[in-house]
């Protein structure tokens, strides 16, 4: 498809050239979305497409944002850096979006981050978790905790329980690599005893494995980032006879998971962003109109619940101070707070969310379950 | 150590089935087929969905998407291969990258992204000699070691066989004889289609099956014909279970008691060591004198 859009691509930068070069206000207003459609991580990507185009449905059909509607721009990134910046390019420089929902993966939205910052277009991603989203820049904004405090919350889970030796294997992503990096960081180097990095895609564990067997560790941290490496990770482990807990991260949260790995994934715990927000009731009435519309989500309904807010802060941000890049960030920046689904959050000086909690969850009869609150300090 | 060398038969027998497939279709008709990847997933997505979907036992969906396999082969080769082939044997080359696109996009499009295993969950397992095994994967690598064994005796000991090595030989002296070559060809690209097509059965069966891995499969195949010697269908295949075993014990020992290979180097350890054999031996590690099947 992508392949069949090039001769497009290269018609669209001829004809951009006769198009205006900012939001002229009037017409509809661009907003932009990238995100892993295909590929690996396409859960996450079609349950933040899906949650996102929802609050753009009900704005449009309300009006618009000052009786402009939205023009919803979407690109599938598949997940890898490369992809997005073409995407952000395209985005940024043809279709003169006025700000970008995405990417999701941290791959995508680090790779999105230096195009945004200097064409002055604020992005907000409702998935990337990699601590170097902090640092991206000046537009970069999330509404999902960092990971830095994901993985901080694991390791105290994990020190509180008495399982001070880890194993680590790690898929090699900017957002695994991020979490093995917060989580080495808080449990300190000496707690690690097993810690190797992988390609991405491998599904063959079974030697790395195999020296599990004559290690001593208390976990094994299967620190994957898309399902079908995950459920290769944690299926051969068991197959292995090792009977170690298994901790992972955010990033697995996934129907599938169970679907492929069994029993294999049984009691498997993540650190995650809440299931329900602080007012359980408005996130229920969204994850039932979400379900009525798409079924249940592929992933979580934190993600597509993450994207509807996001849409909906950046169409409260352009009613309020117009479509001007440097307005909008300066309004996310000056938030007070707005009320999402997933709770009242701002956000802080280097656009990381404030006013989210965590929660710990475990698979039980192949499905993910809250098991606990976390406090975030 | 055992467990080592189980690791790499199961790595082994799955690479082997596929440069098998390869080098069979190189060996014999000279043309690389880049779609292989894509045609042996399309074969263990069927038998995937005649599985999962429509509940069939394992066999008989197995035997289906073989049959499902078996026809995709046979189309691509009237469409893809055979109008190009005779003009140059590079051709095919690029007729079938571009049908590796198609495919992939198909595959997107009809089994969608989230990953699917034909076999979910873990598979029982049990200690043989210190090493952990399940039973699938006995069955999966014995079936393959069979198959192996049928294919040397069909190319060697029948008289079908003979013709394949005849056409390899020469096809116009073998047409002469009354050969018919191009018979032969479609049939030995079919039996390429359903030897890969197991690779993508086997693949699973014992990991999942995702669209994107199609052209890492197809790539590793490469190296085991290449470095078997072009076109020479057993070295091919003895040089994918090398490159598997060389993965398993990159990553698996304890080099010399100081330190282990890093597991991101797992796939280029093995790779650069292919490269250092060639540089010895530039024909492949069992080159013959010429093409043989």
């Amino acid at each position: 498809m992508k392949r069949l859009l090039a001769p497009l691509f290269a018609l669209g930068i001829l004809l951009s050239a006769c198009s205006p070069t900012a939001d002229n206000g009037t017409g509809p207003i661009k907003i932009g979305f990238i995100g892993p459609l295909t590929g690996d991580a396409n859960t996450y990507g079609s349950d933040t497409y899906n949650g996102a185009q929802m609050k753009v449905d009900e704005i449009n059909e309300a009006g618009g944002i000052n009786g402009r509607l939205i023009e919803f721009i979407v690109e599938d990134a598949r997940c890898t850096g490369t992809d997005a910046a073409s995407a952000a390019q395209k985005l940024i420089n043809i279709d003169k979006v006025v700000a970008i929902n995405g990417g999701q993966c941290s791959g995508e939205t680090l790779a999105v981050a230096p195009i945004a910052e200097s064409a002055k277009v604020p992005i907000i991603s409702g998935g990337s978790t990699s601590p170097d989203v902090t640092t991206a820049g000046d537009f970069v904004f999330r509404n999902i905790p960092s990971d830095a405090l994901a993985a901080g919350a694991t390791a105290s889970y994990l020190q509180e329980n008495g399982l001070t030796a880890i194993a680590l294997i790690t898929e090699n992503t900017d957002f695994a690599i991020g979490f093995r990096n917060s989580l080495i960081e808080n449990m300190g180097e000496d707690s690690v005893v097993f810690n190797e990095l992988v390609e991405p895609g491998t599904k063959d564990f079974r030697t790395l494995l195999t020296r599990l067997q004559d290690a001593e560790f208390d976990a094994f941290i299967a620190n994957g980032q898309s399902v079908a490496v995950e459920a290769a990770m944690a299926m051969q482990f068991r197959e292995l006879g090792l009977d170690h807990p298994i901790f992972s991260n955010n990033a697995v949260v996934s129907a599938s998971l169970s679907e492929i790995a069994g029993e294999a994934v049984e009691g498997l715990k993540v650190v995650m962003p809440p299931s329900e927000g602080a007012d359980a009731n408005k996130f229920d009435t969204f994850a039932a109109e979400f379900t009525a519309l798409h079924g249940p989500a592929a992933s979580s309904m934190t993600y597509a619940a993450n994207s509807y807010d996001i849409m909906g802060l950046l169409a409260k941000a352009i009613a309020e101070v117009g479509t001007d890049g440097i307005a909008i960030r300066d309004y996310l920046y000056g938030l007070d707070g707005y009320d999402g689904t997933v709770g009242r959050f701002s956000f802080d000086q280097n656009g990381d969310v404030v006013g989210i909690a965590l929660e710990l969850q475990e698979v039980q009869d192949g499905v993910f379950v809250k098991v606990s609150d976390i406090a975030v300090e | 150590m055992m467990q080592l060398l189980i690791n790499g038969l199961i790595a082994g027998s799955l690479a082997a089935l596929i440069a098998g497939g390869l080098a069979l279709v190189y060996g014999v008709l000279g043309v690389f087929n880049m779609a292989l990847g894509q045609m042996a997933l399309i074969t263990g997505y069927c038998t995937w969905w005649f599985h999962q979907v429509l509940h069939l036992p394992l066999g008989i969906s197995v035997i289906c998407g073989l049959i499902v396999g078996g026809l995709v082969s046979w189309f691509v080769f009237e469409i893809f291969v055979n109008p190009f082939y005779k003009r140059h044997r590079f051709l095919p080359l690029v007729t079938t990258i571009a049908l590796s696109m198609i495919l992939d996009g198909l595959i997107l499009l009809i089994f969608e992204e989230q990953p699917h295993a034909i076999i979910p969950g873990i598979k029982d397992t049990f200690q043989v000699m210190g090493a952990w095994v399940s039973s699938m994967q006995i069955l999966l690598v014995l079936l393959t070691v069979l198959l192996m064994m049928i294919m040397g005796y069909v190319l060697h000991s029948t008289s079908f066989g003979r013709k394949i090595r005849a056409v390899v030989q020469h096809d116009q002296a073998a047409m002469s004889l009354g050969i018919k070559a191009p018979l032969l060809h479609r049939y030995i690209f079919i039996m390429s289609g359903v030897l890969a097509g197991l690779g993508g059965i086997y693949l699973g069966i014992d990991q999942s099956l995702t669209p994107v891995f199609a052209f890492p499969i197809t790539i590793k195949a490469y190296a085991a014909i290449i470095a078997g010697g072009k076109g020479n269908i057993w070295g091919a295949i003895l040089c994918a279970y090398l490159i598997a075993f060389l993965e398993q014990f990159a990553v698996g020992i304890h080099w010399f008691g100081l330190f282990y290979i890093p597991a991101g180097y797992q796939q280029a350890v093995a790779l650069l060591f292919i490269i250092f054999f060639l540089l010895f031996r530039p024909n492949g590690l069992f080159a013959g004198r010429a093409r043989t099947a």
